[in-house]
């Protein structure tokens, strides 16, 4: 490693970007753990219904915690009584704001929720006081004995009118949270060369995550002063660094443990958060466990959701498709709490990451975009599967095929003029230097499809003429990583005298796979087998800090650690060896629970051998590791740096059957493609790339949070739509592998990549079949319906004359 | 607007103090009757149960009437069907007799919610729900169905025409009767019946619009006989289109026909604003569409198709 | 305090229980029993990852009153494993497809899958989508669980 020399103080400062990247990217020959499809290392359990999840926990021993909710979007508490719910027998505690022992506010990025409101509340299901009992029925007895005198205020539910001078405040320094703006270039000369400019307003409403497991948590006071919160979530130390300020207590008295998800999305990024400090507050109040577990109805009314957006584009281009100048405006609908949205300097949170890339996957020399973060009185958005991009692809992708239209263009070959290639600049001025695999996306996914003959195809279906074919492109790109100064992961290997070894991450599962993943990088790396590597159940005693489980960060951030951490014990095994085999170490390779010569395979000696002789003399066999990620960087002025370090790439094709008559939609056939760099577990990929699909599919034709006045009208999963086997179909993955510097064995990430392009993908299908443009998401049929009759039914220049 | 507690705040539990099994009819209406209007009927419970733990309804106990005997049948009698109280939407979907003789209501109840839903569900409990798309409702409608209500006082037989009151809310009062027969028409020869159903996904999804249909068509004249038309939920209760079904009667298996109605069951509905089911407008589009459609399915799959 | 007592058959084994009688069937397995194989998603038979088998067929037990079950067979998710330790072949083919990821609907998605399965031994794709229409799953898009599925069918799947 390189040192750079502080003048000033002549001290020794070991930069991190000069890590050596060349040891990440060599794969010894023929991997044997890393690229196969090997089973969830947690299947078994779950499909013999073993695996404890939260709620499977014994209830025994704990007190069971319930929260007050506001009943009006916008109002201040004028008093408030609990000596009635007090005094029910089994109520062991009823609190309000004062009993809050530290700061009486939590949140991922800035603690602006009240844990118990005080003064006010902010939108329909904000807490008011929370209640300890014996059993769950006494404690919701105690809740309808409580008494809130409100006084309800002006509310406002739009983000633009929120940023009118007249507007309520909702928080004391106003209802813009953050404004943020990128300038590339210069977009009035832009627009001046171009020969058609188009401009088009896109709107998405507030989605919910709908994971199938509730959230819960337990919060159980040591013995020893320490407060343990264990329960399903995302971030485990973003949780105990809001615990931690919220009991007012140092965080080394703070201990959490994630419990295996049913299911995050992003979802469980924050509200563990929210469930988690309450439960600990009640807790430390009555010294006893206390578990709040929420009611379906109850995670739709207060937990995070998906940024709503309206996100308007004038977008400039030349004849043959070259785009020339694109400008855009986002207001980004915070909610009442800023939860995921506000920037981490330089380029974290939801909103500024919506700002990057919102011009989407292609080389434009001039873009202006302006970005409003506001403060509405209406559930809070955080973080959902893609963190605001999903909803400004939706926007780029829909706007490049408007365009495509315009100019009488194939879809596909807009995008092949103006897509990323290696050494392309993007909006803020990155140059992709490495690992840009977008256009093979579009090549493989076309070829798979069968685009140009299905193109050409549209058209009625049925001599009743009431059906018609279309077919839609979705592109799209997505970080690895979260873009803040502190992005980084740390690992710890043990690895123990019969060869079995320990892994200690602070990463998460919910059902993406982590659990599997990276144990069989750790296997690889150092030569064993997947089930012989155990990797330990995230505990912040226990775990290094590793960050969240978001961003799609996990597998390549973590994955580099672990390879770190594993080659320090991987270093005095290959001694050992070098001396038990006597052959030079360059020449020894570790593959398989053997360590062999290279240069004559046969000789070789047992992992194990060589381990239990490294422990008998003393050698190392703990590997720590730790990784960040090149330096994010982002002017806050021009949006121009380098937000991200290495980005996935992705083109979706669908095929659809719109019924005209009705405006049903029926898809018919899916491809999607993705760059990924190394799948290090082909099947678990596939399963993010369909499931991910499925999440698309859901926001395009059938998700929408219906809000009225401030309140939710679909709380429950009856009227909240998610797709089920009927409305999916059979959707085909492809996976690249585009050689990649920066993770592991090449890897980047997956996790969330799969649900963008997907969206836009059936938007264009619709429109490509019937004309039908929906620009205000769902797509549900009575949306396709009215928007089929707004262009009078416009059809498609190629008919098929069935 | 106001709003209760209820609507901000859930609990897991049911609070419900007792749960009879009764064995015959008589224990379970002297039950119903002890307890003045404080228990409440409970069939497979698939609507009752979650409309209680969300403070929807509300009983003191719940009278579980499966155990009752002679409710479980499906016969034809005559020119009619009849059901036992007790039939689930699984039994229907799959009965031989019921796919053969009245297709339409095998395929509404094959639709309903989900397999496990299906499985419990009971055709009576569906209608009591008095709900007005109800997937078994529309078909039994349009089947000239006719209901068995027994209450203390005795039987009453009623058709399902007079059924239905408001959304709902039905004649019978779930409280102190019990729906122990349901008898409808059989299809013959010369009829052709379809079933339709808009909803916003393909399972587990209340309808934005259904439609029954079904025709009788003279074959020698190739002019429809009888019609029957049911739609929901475009009107508080579910309903059989009449002037719609009078302007069939008589007509010629045309397209005209059928173009000519489309008009006339938009103005028998009356759909309101919704923000979980769709516009007026849209939904008042949908049912022109619908009849039209299911016209030409029911006809086609009596054996006359329009050309 | 009235109870109500229910004798069934348990995963093949007599039960007797007496319990409180607002108790659902999903709260008599996962509390009183200790079966916490079955999970509660949403409590109002919309999500199914509560599926158990009732005589055979697939129930939402989440809705169920435990009153119900007198006098027939509940089959739960633990109920699948053979004495011997043995995966059933749903179970088995869950793993070797990949069609398990957070694992939450996997044992309601099971339960109807063995209650498809049983009465329609080779079904078609579009028959397997028709039997797993009553549970959702948010990770997995179904692919690999109808694919599971078909590979238990032609694995024989008679137990």
């Amino acid at each position: 490693m390189a040192e750079k020399l502080d003048k000033k103080k002549k001290v020794k400062v070991i930069t991190k970007e000069k890590v050596d990247l060349q040891q990440l990217i060599a794969a010894p020959t023929g991997l044997s753990v890393v690229g196969q499809p090997l089973d969830r290392t947690d299947a078994l359990l779950k499909v013999s219904g073993k695996l404890s999840f939260g709620a499977d926990y014994s209830e025994e021993g704990f007190l069971h915690g319930k929260i007050l909710r506001s009943p009006f979007p916008h109002a201040l508490i004028k008093s408030i009584n609990v000596e009635k719910a007090r005094q029910i027998p089994g109520v062991v505690a009823v609190l309000t704001a004062k009993d809050v022992p530290g700061r009486n506010g939590f949140g991922a990025i800035i603690p602006d929720q009240p844990v118990i409101c005080g003064d006010k509340v902010r939108f329909v299901g904000d807490a008011v006081a929370l209640v300890a009992a014996e059993s769950e029925k006494i404690a919701q007895e105690a809740l309808e004995r409580i008494e809130v005198d409100y006084e309800p205020l002006p509310a406002v539910f739009d983000p633009i009118e929120a940023l009118k001078d007249d507007a309520p405040k909702i928080h004391e320094k106003g209802n813009l949270l953050s404004y943020n703006k990128l300038r590339k270039g210069d977009v009035e000369k832009g627009f001046a060369a171009a020969d058609v400019v188009l401009e088009r307003t896109y709107k998405v409403p507030f989605l919910e995550h709908a994971y199938l497991e509730p959230d819960i948590a337990l919060a159980i006071p040591q013995p020893d002063g320490i407060m343990l919160v264990e329960g399903p979530m995302q971030a485990p130390f973003t949780v105990r660094r809001n615990l931690s300020a919220v009991l007012g207590v140092p965080i080394n008295k703070v201990r959490v443990r994630q419990i295996h998800m049913g299911g995050g999305f992003g979802g469980k990024e924050d509200s563990p958060i929210d469930v988690g400090c309450r439960a600990a507050v009640l807790a430390r109040h009555t010294g006893r466990p206390v578990r709040i577990a929420l009611e379906r109805e109850e995670v739709t009314l207060q937990t995070s959701k998906r940024h709503p957006m309206i996100m308007k584009i004038k977008i400039g281009a030349k004849k043959d498709g070259t785009l020339v100048a694109f400008e855009g405006v986002i207001y980004d609908e915070q909610g009442a709490y800023a939860s995921l949205g506000p920037v981490i300097p330089p380029a974290g949170g939801s909103h500024i990451h919506s700002m990057i890339m919102m011009p989407g996957p292609y080389e434009i020399p001039n873009v202006q975009v302006d970005a409003y973060l506001c403060y509405t009185n209406h559930p809070y958005g955080g973080a959902m599967r893609g963190f605001g991009a999903p909803q400004v692809h939706i926007a780029h992708e829909q706007v490049m095929d408007e365009l495509a239209e315009v100019l009488g263009m194939n879809p596909i070959d807009i995008r092949r003029k103006n897509a990323f290639k290696q050494g392309s600049i993007t909006a803020t001025g990155q140059i992709l230097d490495q690992s840009v695999g977008l256009i093979d996306t579009l090549d493989s996914c076309a070829k798979a499809f069968g685009w140009d003959r299905r193109y050409r195809e549209t058209g009625y279906i049925d001599k009743e003429r009431t059906k018609r074919r279309g077919v839609g492109i979705g592109m799209g790109w997505y970080r690895t990583g979260i873009g803040t100064s502190s992005d980084g992961c740390g690992a710890n290997v043990y690895v123990h005298e019969d060869g079995s070894v320990l892994l200690f991450t602070g990463i998460t599962e919910m059902g993406q796979g982590a659990f599997t993943v990276l144990p069989q990088i750790c296997a690889e790396e150092l030569g064993v087998r997947l089930e012989d590597v155990r990797i330990v159940q995230p505990d912040t005693d226990i775990v290094p800090e590793s960050g969240p489980t978001v961003g799609s960060r996990s597998t390549t951030l973590m994955g580099n650690a672990i390879v770190l951490a594993a080659r320090q014990v991987k270093e005095a095994i290959l001694e050992m060896a070098s001396e038990m085999l006597m052959v030079p170490i360059e020449q020894l390779e570790a593959k398989d629970r053997k360590i062999y010569d290279q240069k004559h395979p046969d000789k070789s000696v047992e992992f194990r051998e060589v381990v239990a002789k490294c422990m008998a003399k003393g050698k190392r066999l703990i590997g720590q590791g730790w990784w960040a990620p090149p330096p994010a960087s982002l002017d806050p002025e021009t949006g121009q740096g380098n937000p991200y370090f290495v980005y996935t790439y992705s083109t979706h094709m669908a095929e659809v059957v719109v019924d005209i008559e009705t405006g049903e939609i029926e898809i018919t056939d899916y491809v999607a493609s993705f760059d990924i760099g190394k799948a290090i577990n082909p099947r678990a990929v596939e399963g993010q790339i369909e499931g991910g699909v499925a999440m698309g599919i859901g926001y395009a034709l059938m998700e929408e949070v219906i809000l009225k006045d401030g309140y939710i009208q679909n709380m429950n999963l009856q009227n909240y739509l998610i797709p089920t086997s009927l409305d999916i179909p059979d959707i085909k993955p492809i996976i690249l592998e585009v050689e990649n510097k920066y993770g592991p064995y090449g890897a980047k990430g997956i996790g969330e990549m799969p649900n963008i392009p997907a969206t836009p993908a059936i938007l264009n299908a619709i429109a490509n079949a019937c004309g039908g443009r929906v620009r205000s998401l769902p797509a549900d049929p009575e949306t396709v319906y009215w928007a089929i009759r707004e262009k009078d039914g416009e059809l498609k220049k190629y008919e098929n004359s069935f | 607007m106001s709003y209760a507690f209820k609507d901000f705040h859930w609990t897991r539990h049911i609070p419900i103090k007792d749960y009879f099994l009764p064995k015959t009819l008589t224990e379970a209406l002297d039950i119903l009757t002890e307890y003045q209007g404080r228990a409440l009927v409970v069939a497979g419970g698939t609507d009752v149960i979650p409309q209680l733990r969300r403070r929807e309804l509300d009983a003191e106990v719940l009278v579980d009437i499966t155990h009752l005997p002679d409710m479980k049948s499906i016969e034809e009698n005559g020119e009619r069907i009849v059901l036992g109280g007790l039939v689930t939407h699984a039994s229907i979907a799959s009965s031989p007799l019921v796919r053969k003789k009245a297709k339409l209501f095998a395929d509404g109840a094959g639709c309903l919610g989900s397999p496990q839903i299906r499985n419990v569900g009971t055709v009576a409990g569906n209608l009591v729900s008095g709900q007005p798309a109800a997937d078994t409702s529309i078909p039994l409608l349009a089947l000239d169905a006719s209901v068995t209500i027994a209450s203390k006082g005795g039987e009453r037989v009623v058709p399902l025409t007079k059924f239905f009151l408001d959304t709902g809310k039905t004649i019978l009062d779930c409280r102190r009767e019990i729906l122990t027969r349901i008898e409808f028409n059989a299809l013959k020869e010369h009829h052709g019946c379809c079933y339709l159903r808009l909803s916003q996904r393909k399972a587990l999804a209340l309808p934005i619009l259904v439609c029954g249909v079904l025709v009788k068509v003279d074959k020698k004249r190739r002019v429809i006989e009888e019609a029957a038309i049911a739609l929901g939920p475009v009107a508080p209760i579910p309903f059989r289109a009449t002037r719609v079904e009078e302007k069939l009667r008589g007509s010629p298996v045309s397209k005209e026909t059928i173009e000519a109605v489309g008009a006339i069951a938009i103005e028998e509905s009356n759909p309101r604003d919704s923000l979980l089911r769709g516009s007026s407008l849209y939904r008042k589009e949908m049912v022109k569409v619908f009849v039209k459609r299911g016209l030409q399915k029911a006809l086609a799959q009596g054996g006359f198709p329009v050309t | 305090m009235s109870t109500v007592k229910i004798s069934f058959k348990l995963n093949g084994r007599d039960m007797s229980v007496e319990v409180l009688p607002n108790t659902l069937l999903v709260d008599l397995l996962r509390d009183i029993l200790g079966l916490k194989g079955t999970k509660v998603g949403c409590r109002e038979g919309e999500c199914g990852v509560c599926a158990v088998l009732l005589d055979g067929e697939a129930v939402n037990s989440c809705i169920l009153p435990a009153a119900k079950v007198g006098g027939k067979s509940v089959v739960t998710i633990e109920g699948l494993v053979k004495e011997d330790g043995q995966l059933h072949p749903i179970q088995q083919a869950f793993i070797s497809e990949g069609a398990v990821q957070c694992g939450f609907c996997t044992p309601g998605m099971i339960m109807s899958a063995k209650a498809l399965l049983d009465k329609n031994p080779e079904p078609s794709d579009g028959e397997i989508r028709q039997g797993i229409s009553g549970v959702l799953c948010r990770c997995t898009g179904y692919r690999k669980i109808v694919q599971a599925i078909k590979t238990a069918s032609q694995a024989g799947n008679r137990e």
